[in-house]
């Protein structure tokens, strides 16, 4: 099997370089409500960030300023060194850096899965069709697709369109993952198959970026769990400590609830 | 507990339950209201069909159909120029057989047996066509042309990986050959827009109208949907100034207050300001649809789109406006077919097509009544005109269907 490529291979070779930072994020919604409070976050190079929270706390909206799917009107945000601003061509430049998953997969469901796969690469970073279809087949295979590749989405089940976002977000080489509730719209049997392809991912020392309400997962695969509640960082702590020590009131209560 | 013997079961069904007999007693004859209505419908159907066809076989005098053909099909266009008009059709014929054989290059048949049925009664239709025995002769080699340009796009598709860019440019292409067929020039005996008539007037108005509304429409509904103030005040505009005003009006803005507009010295032709006329305003329409297309589109879509870096056209172009435009295709051809119709109001701004031609055969004195074969004649060709754009709309759905 082939490797997913990445300077730093993982276990405690966490690095002091961060991919990202935001500093005292706010930002309103078009109805004046004050969905990110301040929030503040620091994720290092190969870390595995889990984002937890209440629904409506804010964390889909936090982890989309990272590639500017949504705007912030207060704070500053750095991904890898550069500015996400308004600026149109920062944003460019971020989001060829920065891979994401959606809750409702969002595959393109007029494309067959290898082309989902090697749509971006073509467009985007120009590279011609075989490099992109020899890259869009080694990360099918990765992901346990590759004998579905000629087929199109809509024929897949919620696991396997899941996984085919992950290999498709992968295309670009991004140097961060963000992932936004990845389970939460699948079947629970399929969890599982969509938790282990981000697992590898984790250990091959790729920059994430979880919202999941999947404690296992987070209590293995991630290197500092992060709480929010009402648009505010409420906790930020090692999944160990989290779990079963949490400081907070608000964690504890939240703790409470889902296990 | 007392053992009963076991039901017995017939491996056949019940008489009652399946068949013909059971369908009508579901269907038709469940209760007696039903019972009723389906007998006083039925004896209207029966009485209607039973009329029309003794109207259709004695009343009716037909000779006013073949004796006119040449006008219902070209109007004035000089009959010596005739095979022009020939090469135009054969032309068509090549290509639109060639796209069907590309469109089916993964079908195992190419000619299923519904296909075959057509073509059988097409021929039939063609041999005993009411004309001089040459034109049938012509127009069979023309359902061949159609089939052996299926067959041959077929091969070149499996065997060529650019062939469907080449017929795109040959499509292209072809726009322009038709001008110069029916207009002459560059070698051709040229020929006025005032001898164009009939149904090559109708078809050219509606396929010129529909080859222009198409992007001027997608653009008004892009339009509407930006983001840029500007933009989208001038799109809405316009949609809801056309769409508030009746064709009719837009026509005779076109032939009448066109001309006022323009320099004194450019002379629009009046079968342009006719297509200007119905381009407008179909295209207010048809960005109707296409905005109903793109409202279908979940958010996501876009979304995932931006996020692997594609920019704002890229997005547009690949993404949402190709399963836009899918969702729309019932809405869009539904527009495309009453633009069809709708090219029946030339007749009003002076212009031969094939309903004012009709008019000109009924004021003939030698078929002076002659109303209903006529127009029952006109009827069935853009029936079959409607029909086939239905069904190609159709074909095109199934032929985009992406899930199980």
């Amino acid at each position: 099997m082939t490797q997913i490529q990445t300077d730093a291979s993982r276990n405690g070779q966490v690095g002091s370089e961060p991919m990202i930072i935001a500093e005292n994020v706010e930002k309103w919604y078009d109805n004046n409500f004050h969905v990110l409070r301040g929030v503040s976050l620091t994720v290092q190079k190969g870390e595995v960030v889990v984002v937890m929270g209440p629904s409506g706390s804010g964390k889909s909206t936090f982890i989309r300023t990272f590639n500017a799917l949504e705007s912030y009107q207060k704070g500053r945000i750095l991904i890898d060194g550069i500015h996400l601003s308004t600026d149109l061509k920062n944003i460019d430049t971020i989001r060829r850096e920065v891979g994401m998953v959606f809750q409702q997969f969002n595959l393109f469901p007029h494309l067959t899965v290898q082309q989902n796969v090697m749509l971006a690469p073509i467009w985007v970073r120009r590279w011609t069709k075989a490099r992109a279809e020899e890259k869009a087949l080694q990360l099918l295979e990765r992901v346990g697709i590759l004998e579905q590749a000629k087929k199109f989405p809509g024929q897949l089940s919620g696991g396997q369109q899941q996984r085919v976002a992950i290999a498709r977000a992968l295309a670009m080489e991004p140097r961060i993952m963000l992932f936004d509730e990845p389970t939460s719209a699948l079947d629970p049997e399929m969890v599982r198959e969509v938790l282990d392809v981000m697992r590898t991912l984790a250990s091959s020392g790729m920059t994430m970026v979880c919202v999941t309400h999947e404690v296992g997962f987070a209590r293995e695969v991630a290197d500092r769990v992060v709480l929010m509640a009402d648009g505010l960082l409420i906790e930020e702590a090692t999944p160990e400590e989290f779990f079963n020590n949490p400081k907070e009131e608000r964690s504890q209560k939240f703790l409470s609830q889902i296990l | 507990m007392t053992t009963t013997s076991p039901p017995s079961f017939s491996t056949r069904p019940d008489v009652a339950q399946i068949g013909a007999i059971a369908w009508v007693r579901k269907h038709l004859f469940s209760g007696w209201f039903n019972s009723l209505v389906t007998v006083v419908l039925g004896s209207l159907l029966i009485r209607s069909i039973v009329g029309f066809i003794g109207w259709a076989t004695t009343t009716a005098q037909w000779k006013v159909i073949p004796e006119n053909l040449p006008l219902y099909f070209v109007g004035q266009f000089p009959p010596d120029q005739y095979w022009r008009i020939w090469a135009l059709l054969w032309m068509i014929s090549a290509l639109s057989g060639l796209t069907w054989g590309n469109l089916s290059q993964n079908v195992p048949h190419l000619f299923s047996r519904t296909v075959l049925i057509w073509v059988g009664i097409l021929a039939v239709i063609f041999v005993l066509a009411p004309t001089p025995l040459p034109y049938r002769l012509l127009l069979l080699a023309t359902l061949g042309l159609v089939l052996g340009g299926a067959w041959a796009g077929r091969y070149l598709s499996q065997s060529l990986p650019s062939f469907g860019l080449g017929l795109a440019i040959a499509w292209g292409l072809s726009f322009f050959i038709m001008l110069w067929l029916m207009a002459g020039g560059f070698g051709l005996k040229p020929v006025s827009t005032t001898a164009w008539g009939g149904l090559l007037l109708t078809l050219f108005m509606s396929v010129v109208s529909i080859v222009l509304c198409f992007p001027l429409g997608v653009a008004l509904a892009l339009g509407r949907q930006s983001t840029l103030p500007v933009v989208r005040l001038l799109s809405t505009v316009y949609i809801e100034v056309v769409r508030g005003v009746p064709l009719i009006a837009l026509l005779f803005i076109g032939a009448v207050m066109l001309p006022f507009f323009l320099p004194g010295n450019v002379r629009l032709d009046l079968v342009l300001r006719a297509i200007f006329g119905l381009t407008l305003f179909s295209a207010a329409y048809l960005a109707e649809n296409v905005r109903g297309g793109l409202q279908s589109i979940p958010r996501g879509q876009a979304e995932a789109s931006s996020a692997l870096g594609l920019n704002t056209p890229l997005t547009l172009g690949l993404i949402v406006l190709p399963q836009a435009l899918k969702v729309a295709i019932p809405s869009i051809v539904g527009q495309f077919i009453s633009l069809v119709q709708d090219t029946t109001l030339v007749s009003i701004i002076g212009l031969s097509d094939l309903m004012r031609i009709s008019r000109a055969v009924l004021a003939n004195p030698l078929y002076i009544g002659r109303y209903a074969e006529v127009y029952l004649f006109i009827g069935v060709i853009f029936w079959v005109l409607c029909y086939a754009m239905s069904w190609g709309s159709r074909q095109l759905e199934a032929r985009l269907k992406t899930t199980n």
